[in-house]
């Protein structure tokens, strides 16, 4: 076996001997590469993205190892493969993972400098303070006068910094009023409509009249003399309310008083392992796990066994060159995977249906009697998995129809000189053979079907319900249909940190699972090898 | 059952044997195509449906009529056509470039040795069984991102979409590949590099041709995987005109509540045909490969 | 050869890479020009000036759903014309399809100005800080007051503008059924008169669970949370379990029993049975009217027997806390929304009854006006977030009644503690004592009802027991139940009572023993 070949090809001849040019050129696109990538990182940076510029700042360093390092060369290979999987893939995954460890979901979805500066934009009106009706005028050089009226329908002049005026028509340049009340102009000053004036998106923060007592706008309807609600104490953490006193320090994402009065929003706090914690001591979110996880391994071992086997059936059945009218069949049965699953799923489901579906009509007619595909719980079971084969069979039937054509004819030829059954011939020669390429398929299909959440979803939402559980569980459940359910079932609304924390205990089953299949694939490799 | 290619010539026994096997075979054939057309058939029946139900009780339904596709097709709000070349357009760029990727790569798996390469392979199984609930808002984020920077590589952007796509090209495929390499005999290689092939040569010169069957699987495969995603592009695409066929067709895919399951099953089935199309044009060449021992070790 | 290679493996990665890297990579394979050329579509061009028109002073995005987008197209092209604001509208498809981009997108800045949505929304998204309160003023005075109740929040402010309010109604097949049932005994023995004749298979079809049975369970005295004495809904009041929630779903699962309903809860089975006359009822909302129009069944809407009332869902405009425009966003609101020709538009092509009281009043389409009738004493969807906590629990529990699995009593039970373990969460049991003493003792933080490491023990007297050490000082506390402040006792034992207040002289070890009867601490120092 070439055990060494990446190096062997490496011994010094052909590419020493290269001309420098090329060589040159190869150092240039890099260095072009390099530049245009650090523009990138400093334009990152300066949005305030720093977990995408970490990653792509990994994946350049990366870039550059392996095009530098003559050791690296079979990794050039797989080089742009490998950027697409890093950014698009792993970073996806180690955002999960973040997730986490944190209380990311509805009510903590924001940042805590974001929550922070919404807080502080609260104002609030003091008792003595007045709250008016207002119109906006505003000078060519982009100043702005508000025309204030309160309660009685008095009018008032406020210009950011000066006092409150109350002049009258004629008076301070104030030209006559309109049937409300307000000027029809004044001089210098345009007058603007509610919408005009709303235009600008700086109108709400500018501070009108005089320091201590300033007017602001809070909607097209009002302008009043606001104060700011909060205070952000740094270093307590916490924000203090102007008007009471209050205090709200920062508890896990909320700041909350020593009341237990919470402030809103929340933000994204890191909380460690709460939600794994969560998990393991709460029998609550836990639920029939033990019912749950048997049925999720049942399912996508079940699945797996009847897809591929059908789908293999079919490859071997019509792989003959001379089977009469097989493209025909194959196109046929190729069918149920063009066809978008969304819509395939629930056609079964209405076919399914007791009491209007055409499968338990016929079956009623026939036999006087049709399974309860939807209400009792192994029936249930045996419809998802037929629903399933249906979706995925088309699927193993394409890849092992490729995979078959790797198998030389001398072997079957010579299979059969010994004296081989049809029969014999599979078992010893075609399915070993054809694991080789398929075989990680198998478990890759395997982990799908473990967490393949839109099937059951679409097809009955886990039901039917098992009786008598701490938290609502279906009896098709799989882990991750039970999880998703309960992450958008919490008090708080959809908790994106403890759905992640389940994600990531159910990756630890499935990649054990999977690296323990992944002893036969290196048998296959030898198997592949010995060939 | 299997029934490989007879060297010798057949007998008369064997003939009839062979005729029995055809006729069993048949047999079967039409059971399986019933269980695989049957539902479409319902999908058809509501695509002619003007309630928009999808369980309904008679193939046949009260008042037949093509007003779902005249709706899909007429109403300026669905650009159906420009959905359709939308899906078209993405998924064979995306296909044909992972395509690339893995094929690359999983030469560099199957034929060169180096450190890293087990704890590689399954590295990229791994990655793959990673339930990702959580991807889409990362993906989302990212690409936002991205766009503030390029926007022509942000959201609502095909360009972004491919690339986000080109993602998954490190998938498992490589392992199906790889596994079709592997049992390629390197005698193969090894003789071309006496011969003072370079490696780019022999991949491309002798192996390329020979993997024509699994490189068209893949192809179909990530063509149909692309063309049928709709929660990515759901995440990425935001304007109308810039939807793939899957994401329009949500439009009409209520929970529940949408009296619009015919229209999807209209479309669903128009979008089904260039699928359908390419298998056809197509699968000669998956089937036809090493048989006709072209090359051989 | 390996020089080809590398060669190859670079400008691939080069124009790949660069694609994504550089802006001047304009010919990279990757960019199919016309998605980049083209235009959003939604951008709505100025109306047909001769000249070119100025710049758009601004800019307002709204994402609304299919059926709305044709109708706000119309009025930005006015608005466009008349301020030069320019009004992008991005169809999200469905209303339902709206709240999940709204809530990855906003925060990243990336949503809109103004969107469309659902009331009962609001307890996620307040609570998540994602949309701000709008004052509408005296213009308030021309919305149903229901409608503007479901947008308005447990902090009593205003966070939409409703346009069209949602409720099932009671369909009836008048062929079958001459006049409408009273009472719900009356639908079962008109349906098994009917039976009895061959004419019909089932009284109705439970098209779900809760929601689409509502009006049989509240005419029993059903609730699902009780209100507090604001009049807010109260999530500790769980009412799945009330006498009359158990009574309500006995009724189903008694007519379940009799063959008059069938045992599968499922949209599509209760539509169909009332669409081929194989049922003579159906509860069902105006989202359903097409297709039972579109099926030829004779028909009639009207209200529920026994006052049973159904939820009420209201849409309504919303504006994004993170939108740079607040303040236009909220004049658009007022001046164009609120008015009585956008809301006839809305009404016309929406199938909705309108919470435009002006248009409301002058509805024709008479099955609309009778679901504004079944819905005059609908329930607003609670908007609080613990609503979420209740959906699965509920739908299971009517599911397993009616299949007989088990009785309505065990069903609705079981069902009412799910709800309440998962609105208290994975800490439900515990005990704890918050207070200022909190961060000496390894919380981290003061005041904090979920810290583990004042979590006390229970002992086998029933009383719960914690013992810390202290520094000299003056400390506070309380107790606080299932690690929230839900549950909270003060010094008199009774809930949001005064704090505990206790002194130590000296650095030294303090238990507390808190006897859940009395709900009372006692404070022994060493």
């Amino acid at each position: 076996m070439a055990s060494n070949k990446a190096q062997k090809i490496h011994k010094p001849g052909a590419s020493d001997r290269g001309p420098i040019f090329s060589r040159l050129i190869q150092f240039i696109l890099l260095v072009a590469l390099d530049i245009g990538t650090v523009w990138f990182l400093i334009k990152l940076a300066d949005l305030g993205y720093f977990p995408l510029a970490a990653a792509v700042l990994i994946i350049a360093i990366f870039v550059n190892v392996v095009l530098l390092r003559k050791k690296a060369y079979p990794i050039r290979w797989m080089l742009v493969g490998l950027v697409f999987m890093g950014l698009f893939t792993i970073y996806p995954i180690v955002f999960t993972v973040w997730v986490a460890f944190t209380n990311y979901g509805e009510s903590h979805l924001i940042t805590k400098q974001q929550a922070i500066d919404q807080i502080l934009n609260l104002t609030y009106l003091p008792e003595t303070g007045k709250a008016y009706s207002w119109t906006a005028f505003k000078s060519s050089g982009g100043e702005y006068a508000l025309w204030l009226k309160d309660a009685d329908g008095n009018g008032y002049l406020v210009k950011p910094g000066e006092p409150l005026s109350q002049p009258q028509p004629g008076e301070a340049s104030v030209g006559a009023l309109d049937g409300q009340g307000i000027p029809e102009s004044i001089e210098g000053y345009q007058r603007l409509n509610g919408i005009l004036a709303a235009t600008d998106k700086n109108l709400m923060s500018i501070k009108f009249g005089e320091e201590g007592k300033t007017i602001q706008i809070r909607s097209p309807m009002e302008a009043a003399e606001l104060q700011p609600l909060y205070q952000y104490d740094a270093e307590q953490d916490a924000m203090i309310n102007q008007e009471t006193g209050t205090v709200y320090k920062n508890l896990r994402g909320m700041f909350t008083s020593s009341a237990g009065q919470e402030l809103r929003p929340g933000f994204v706090a890191s909380i460690k392992w709460t939600n794994f914690r969560d998990f393991f001591i709460s029998p609550a979110l836990r639920g029939p796990i033990v019912r749950l996880v048997t049925w999720n391994f049942g399912f996508a071992f079940f699945s797996l066994l009847l897809n591929f086997s059908l789908g293999l059936a079919i490859a071997i059945l019509y792989n003959d060159p001379d089977f009469p009218l097989k493209k025909l069949i194959r196109s046929l049965l190729i069918i149920p995977y063009t066809v978008p699953a969304l819509i395939t799923i629930l056609i079964w489901r209405g076919m399914l249906n007791p009491d209007i579906g055409v499968v338990s009509r016929v079956l009623e007619s026939l036999f006087g009697w049709s399974p309860p595909w939807f209400t009792d719980q192994w029936w249930a079971k045996i419809a998802i998995l037929l629903v399933n084969l249906w979706l995925s069979y088309p699927y193993f039937m394409l890849i092992c129809s490729g995979a078959l054509q790797s198998i030389p004819d001398e072997i079957y030829a010579a299979a059969k000189v010994d004296g081989a059954s049809p029969w014999q011939t599979f078992w010893k020669i075609t399915l070993p053979l054809l694991l080789v390429a398929v075989g990680p398929l198998l478990i890759a299909s395997f982990t799908f079907n473990f967490n393949n959440f839109n099937l059951i979803y679409l097809f009955n939402a886990g039901g039917p319900p098992m009786a008598g559980t701490p938290t609502p569980a279906g009896h098709t459940d799989i882990l991750i249909s039970y999880v998703y359910n309960l992450a958008f079932s919490g008090s708080r609304g959809v908790n994106y940190g403890f759905a992640s924390a389940i994600t990531i205990i159910i990756f630890l089953i499935v990649g054990t699972i999977t690296l323990i299949q992944f002893r036969f694939t290196r048998m296959w490799e030898k198997v592949g090898e010995n060939v | 059952m299997s029934e490989p290619i007879s060297i010798q010539p057949p007998r008369k026994s064997m003939r009839k044997q062979r005729r029995r096997s055809i006729i069993v075979r048949w047999i079967i054939a039409i059971f399986l195509i019933f269980f695989s057309i049957f539902p479409v058939l319902w999908v058809v029946s509501a695509s002619l449906n003007p309630t928009g139900t999808l369980a309904t009780q008679q193939l046949i339904p009260n008042n037949p009529g093509f007003g779902n596709y005249r709706e899909l097709l007429n109403l300026d709000q669905f650009p159906f056509w420009k959905w359709l070349w939308n899906s078209i357009k993405v998924s064979s760029i995306t296909s044909v470039l992972s395509l690339a990727i893995t094929t690359v790569a999983a030469y560099a798996f199957s034929r060169f040795r180096f450190r890293g390469r087990q704890t590689m392979l399954k590295g990229i199984l791994l990655i793959n069984v990673f339930p990702g609930v959580l991807a889409l808002v990362a993906t989302f984020l990212m690409v936002s991102q991205i766009g503030d920077v390029f926007t022509f590589l942000g959201l609502d952007n095909h360009a972004s979409l491919i690339m986000v796509y080109l993602g998954g090209a490190m998938g498992v495929n490589i392992w199906l590949m790889k596994g079709f390499l592997d049992t390629i005999p390197r005698d193969i290689d090894e003789s071309a590099m006496v011969e003072g092939a370079s490696d780019w040569q022999i991949f491309t010169r002798l192996i390329l041709p020979l993997l024509r069957p699994i490189l068209i699987v893949i192809l179909i495969l990530n063509y149909i995987g692309t063309y049928g995603d709709f929660v990515l592009a759901r995440v990425l695409l935001r304007s109308n005109e810039n939807y793939t066929l899957m994401v329009g067709l949500q439009i009409f895919a209520g929970a529940q509540f949408s009296q619009r399951w015919g229209v999807f099953a209209a479309g669903a089935l128009m979008g089904a045909l260039p699928i359908m199309i390419i298998y056809l044009a197509l699968q000669d060449q998956i089937v036809g490969g090493l048989t006709q021992g072209a090359v051989k070790g | 050869m390996k020089r080809l290679v590398s060669l190859v493996s670079l400008l691939v990665v080069f124009s790949f890479v660069l694609a994504a890297c550089g802006p001047a990579a304009t010919e990279a394979p990757v960019v199919p020009t016309a998605a980049v050329a083209e235009p959003t579509a939604a951008v709505v061009e100025p109306t047909a000036a001769p000249t070119e028109p100025p710049a758009p002073v601004a800019t307002l995005k709204i994402w609304a759903d299919d059926t709305r987008t044709p109708i706000l197209l119309e009025f930005a092209e006015e608005f466009r014309a008349k301020y030069n604001v320019e009004v992008v509208v991005e169809d999200l498809g469905r209303v339902q399809d709206i709240r999940t981009p709204m809530i990855t997108a906003a925060p990243a800045g990336e949503g809109p100005d103004l969107f469309i949505g659902v009331h009962d929304w609001l307890g996620a998204l307040v609570d998540s800080g994602l949309v701000a309160p709008i004052d509408l003023g005296a213009k308030a005075e021309e919305f149903l007051p229901l409608a503007l109740q479901a947008f308005t929040y447990t902090d009593g402010k205003l966070y939409g503008v409703p346009y069209a309010t949602e409720n099932l109604g009671f369909f009836y097949n008048t062929e079958l059924v001459a006049t409408p049932p009273t009472t719900w005994a009356e639908v079962l023995d008109i349906s098994r008169a009917l039976k009895a004749e061959g004419k019909i298979e089932y009284a109705f079809g439970m098209a779900g669970g809760g929601y689409e049975n509502l009006p049989v369970l509240t005419a029993n005295g059903g609730y699902i949370f009780g209100l507090d004495d604001n009049g807010a809904w109260n999530p500790d009041d769980v009412g799945l379990d009330s006498a009359g929630m158990i009574a309500g779903v006995k009724w189903l699962a008694d007519a379940a029993k009799e063959g008059l309903i069938p045992v599968t809860a499922d949209y599509e089975t209760a539509h169909q049975l009332f669409e081929t006359g194989k049922a003579p009822f159906l509860m069902a909302g105006p989202w359903a009217l097409d297709r039972i129009r579109a099926s030829g069944v004779p028909y009639a809407v009207t209200k529920f027997p026994d006052d049973g009332a159904p939820f009420l869902g209201v849409q309504g405009f919303m504006v994004n806390a993170f939108s740079e425009n607040i303040l236009l966003a909220q004049s658009f609101l007022t001046e164009y929304v609120a008015t009585q020709e956008f809301m006839q538009k809305i009404y016309d092509t929406g199938l909705r009854p309108s919470a435009f009281k002006a248009v409301a009043a002058t509805m024709t389409d008479k099955d609309l006006v009778a679901m504004g009738e079944a819905g005059v004493n609908a329930i607003p969807m609670p908007n609080i977030p613990e609503m979420g906590s209740v959906w699965s629990a509920w739908n299971n529990g009517i599911a397993l009644a009616v299949s007989g699995e088990q009785t309505p009593e065990e069903s609705m039970t079981d069902a009412a503690n799910q709800v309440r373990a998962l609105i208290k969460g994975a800490l439900a049991g515990m005990v704890n004592l918050p207070g200022s003493y909190q961060d000496q003792v390894g919380c981290g933080a003061q005041w904090d009802p979920a810290c583990e490491a004042t979590a006390m023990k229970a002992g086998d007297d029933g009383k719960y027991t914690l013992t810390v050490q202290l520094k000299a000082g003056d400390y506070e506390f309380k107790v606080a139940l299932d690690g929230a402040w839900t549950v909270n006792y003060g010094s008199d034992g009774a809930q949001d009572g005064p704090n505990y207040k206790f002194t130590m002289p000296a650095d030294g070890s303090v238990t507390f023993t808190y006897n859940p009867e009395t709900k009372l601490v006692e404070i022994v120092i060493q």
